[in-house]
């Protein structure tokens, strides 16, 4: 029998599992879920446009409050928890496991394939709850071609920070039993805090780069309550913090997919 | 014939338990049933040989490969686990057809055999249902159209016959009959004698990790008759139904149970033991209310095996 190359069989392999577990992400619970959940900022953003109806300034301010506390620190971090860890451990815990490591697909490429599909899952939701809260707040303003293109920078920032996210928490369900626990801590513990930390420090969590990205930055005294917390952000350059999302994204998808090659997962008998 | 799975002091430990010890075992083409109780290690075997697990002594091959991480090689093979465990919220179709693309078919060739499979395991009318909606003959049944429908050399099902009734278990022993036609390879787990033996004559006795024995039925037949069976016979009088027991050659031993219902017989030949038991009811005129076996299982013949 002839053997496919690594390459051809690696490829292969993520775009046949990518092709399934779309058809299986989008039926899941888990999506239906959180498909709901971003119903809230766009329910929001009618509030806000009734309220705030006619003051432009005003809507753009509340609208980065949302992109920044719900968006960024809530929505991609939770998303990407919940589809990341899962990658492995739904496999492990409902122990369907033997259905994909028992056909001719190499193991990377099932980790890849399912990091694929997902994170194509992840960024349709953000993206389509982005949308419509953006467009329904600033629905006045949709002649405007700076709007369209705002738009597709935060889309872009929440994407890079999908995949990032992703990654790292496909890594951590790929070693841990608990995953989500550890990432629990992480992206609402370990992310909140340190990115508030002056100096160097906030670089050791990926919303530093995220923010880095962002045009907003929030004044001393501005909206919000929270924004005395903000205020510490010693942003990255645009390149750098792009770089450095990428390198993450890769390091830790690279990662995954080597430890669920060599890691045998067992089921009790 | 060259085996085509082969087995060389094949050892596996989970943590400090022992899995699986020392198996050395050649499998050729046809069936070949593997036969223990619970926890013996049939299922370690077959993730060993389905590639499932890494062993940590000894090797584990099919047609001369290691089975370790060796993709390509699982083309070859169909793997039926044994939890009734599925991705519950697509169709029957969805599932076979999805799992079919892991074998690089194209869609037309995917809903041909998808469609195949799901024809001769009796799903084509319920192919559009939701697996979560399937009772558990159906779950079975969809299992085993997974492990044939890319049409594998070698076919692993691990309890395949496990919690069926026993109109489905039928079906599903033809169908696995059917399988096996030339060239092709069937190993078949189970803990039920009588399972096996409508699968296959030629069976390996697993146990505690190890391998007990191996051969045809008839050669394990005489392992199980070579060890006295219990059985227990609840009576109005079971002191006037012992009474006909008495002359029984098959009868080796009698004792009464505590509550002065029940006749407690050892025999070595249970069938002419039953054929008798008609006979001395009839006679005696005593009423039977129930007949149990109590170690009328496997457990107890490898108890006896191993000397416990």
């Amino acid at each position: 029998m002839k053997e496919p190359s690594a390459i051809l069989a690696f490829r292969t392999s993520v775009r046949e599992v990518l092709s399934f577990f779309i058809v299986l992400g989008r039926k899941s619970g888990k999506a239906r879920a959180f498909a709901a959940l971003g119903f809230f900022p766009v329910i929001l953003a009618v509030v806000v446009r009734v309220v705030y109806h006619g003051r432009a300034e005003d809507i753009m301010g509340v609208f980065n409050e949302i992109l920044m506390v719900f968006f960024l620190q809530f929505y991609i971090v939770i998303l990407s928890l919940f589809f990341g860890t899962s990658i492995v451990a739904e496999e492990i815990e409902g122990r369907t496991l033997p259905y994909l490591i028992t056909r001719p697909l190499t193991k990377p490429g099932i980790i890849a394939g399912k990091y694929g599909a997902y994170s194509l899952l992840m960024v349709l939701m953000v993206t389509v709850t982005l949308a419509l809260s953006y467009f329904v707040m600033n629905g006045t303003r949709l002649g405007q071609a700076s709007l369209y293109l705002t738009f597709l920078r935060y889309a872009g920032v929440l994407g890079l920070g999908l995949l990032a996210y992703t990654a790292f928490f496909a890594f951590l369900g790929a070693v841990l039993k608990k995953a989500i626990l550890v990432g629990l801590v992480f992206g609402f513990g370990w992310e909140n805090v340190i990115q508030y930390f002056p100096g160097s420090t906030q670089r050791f969590s990926l919303v530093h780069y995220l923010k880095s990205l962002l045009p907003y930055r929030p004044q001393s005294g501005g909206a919000g309550a929270l924004s005395i917390l903000l205020f510490r952000l010693e942003p990255t350059t645009p390149i750098v913090a792009v770089l450095t999302l990428a390198a993450v994204t890769a390091v830790f998808l690279a990662l995954a997919c080597w430890v669920f090659r060599v890691k045998q997962y067992l089921f009790e008998e | 014939m060259s085996a085509v799975i082969r087995a060389e002091n094949l050892s596996k430990w989970y943590g400090n338990v022992l899995g699986l010890s020392e198996v050395s075992l050649e499998i050729e083409n046809g069936i070949t049933g593997l036969l223990g109780p619970n926890g013996a290690g049939k299922s370690t075997f077959m993730k060993l040989v389905t590639g499932q697990m890494k062993p940590n002594i000894g090797t584990v091959t099919i047609r001369g490969r290691r089975t370790w991480n060796a993709p390509s090689l699982y083309e070859r093979i169909g793997f039926c686990p044994e939890p009734d465990v599925f991705y519950e919220d697509v169709t029957g179709w969805e599932f076979l057809t999805g799992l079919l693309r892991f074998h690089g078919f194209g869609p037309a060739e995917r809903a041909e055999r998808a469609a195949r499979a799901l024809d001769i395991v009796g799903l084509a009318d319920d192919k559009d249902r939701l697996i979560r909606g399937y009772s558990r003959g159906m779950r079975q049944r969809v299992k085993f159209a997974q492990a044939i429908a890319h049409d594998p050399e070698i076919l692993i099902l691990d309890e395949p016959l496990s919690g069926l009734d026993p109109l489905s278990k039928r079906k599903l022993i033809r169908l696995i009959r059917e399988f096996r036609t030339e060239g092709r390879t069937v190993l078949v787990s189970s803990h039920v004698l009588p399972e096996i033996e409508a699968l296959t004559s030629r069976i390996v006795l697993i146990h505690q990790g190890k391998i007990l024995a191996q051969g045809d039925i008839p050669f394990v037949r005489e392992l199980i008759e070579a060890h006295p069976h219990v059985i227990s016979i609840g009576s109005s009088d079971p002191r006037r139904l012992a009474a006909g027991f008495v002359a029984d050659a098959a009868v080796q031993k009698m004792t009464f149970g505590p509550d002065a219902r029940t006749l407690v017989v050892e025999t070595h030949n249970r069938d002419a033991f039953f054929d008798h038991l008609l006979a001395v009811a009839l006679e005696s005129g005593v009423a039977i209310d129930e007949v149990t076996s109590p170690d009328d299982n496997l457990q107890a013949v490898f108890d006896y095996l191993v000397g416990k």
